[in-house]
């Protein structure tokens, strides 16, 4: 457990300790001093319990161990463990071009405007369809919305081996297209490869950081 | 010190502790339905005992008044 998390826990644990004591002896707010301890031990102690653990959580809520934590997407979390480069989820995973633990998280958030909100709503229908649905196979599992190449530019955009790299400079359409979201970073015969589950019986893994 | 007020703040009490208790246990699972449990069961327990807690002021205010 983070160290962090044992803190909240133990503030918490403290806060609860506190509240006993008046709910044992509701008189002891009698009095004035009574009455200040009581604000802080019945309202801002668990106002900031309250604050930091939803903080805590939705953070953990970022983590690749989150995400991968149902079953359904046992298979998208294998496949970040294929031992083949044109995989592209792997090939960012692996190589750590996004965070290893926030694997999941950084690409399928939106760099937009309240992105992360919706990644978070998106994230609370699937926990609804999870238990209250009928949750489809892994490989029938798709995208909201067709992927956008912003969220591939945020990190890709001036970075030299993407503005200058020879397949992406063969063609000077190509890079306009690709940065104005009209051709997809995602379009066959570049980058289509992503996590393809349904293969995953037929490729070799990479053990390395298992 | 009234018997009612004395209730209040004893009920706003346990309903602080129980939501407490299901936002440690849910910081202690890492699961997404954790997640729902601390936003939704233990945010609302936590909500209702400080509501509670503030109406029992404001109740209090009252009656003192009305001595």
């Amino acid at each position: 457990m983070h160290f962090p998390t044992m803190l909240l826990i133990s503030l918490i644990i403290v806060t609860a300790l506190l509240i006993s004591v008046f709910v044992a002896r509701p008189a002891v707010t009698a009095t004035r001093g009574g009455k200040i301890l009581a604000f802080v031990v019945l309202f801002l102690l668990p106002l900031l319990c309250m604050a930091m653990g939803f903080t805590s959580e939705l953070e953990r809520s970022k983590s690749t161990s989150f995400c991968l934590s149902c079953h359904i997407m046992e298979s998208h979390g294998r496949s970040l463990y294929v031992d083949d480069p044109s995989f592209l989820a792997a090939a960012h995973f692996q190589n750590h071009r996004v965070p290893a633990d926030q694997a999941c998280y950084t690409c399928h958030t939106n760099y937009a405007m309240f992105g992360g909100f919706r990644a978070k709503m998106h994230g609370l229908k699937h926990v609804y369809v999870q238990y209250l649905g009928t949750p489809p196979a892994p490989e029938a599992i798709k995208l909201y919305y067709p992927y956008n190449n912003r969220e591939c530019l945020h990190c890709h955009e001036g970075a030299r081996s993407f503005e200058e790299g020879a397949v992406h400079t063969a063609d000077p359409e190509l890079l306009p297209a690709v940065k104005a979201n009209k051709m997809s970073c995602l379009s066959s015969g570049c980058h289509q490869v992503v996590h393809n589950v349904r293969e995953l019986g037929k490729v070799k893994f990479w053990k390395g950081a298992q | 010190m009234t018997a009612g007020l004395e209730k209040r703040i004893q009920l706003a009490g346990i309903l602080l502790i129980v939501g407490l208790l299901v936002e440690a246990v849910c910081l202690l699972w890492a699961r997404p339905l954790a997640f729902i449990l601390l936003v939704g069961l233990g945010g609302f327990l936590c909500v209702s005992g400080i509501v509670l807690y503030l109406y029992s002021l404001v109740s209090a205010r009252d009656l003192n008044a009305e001595r």
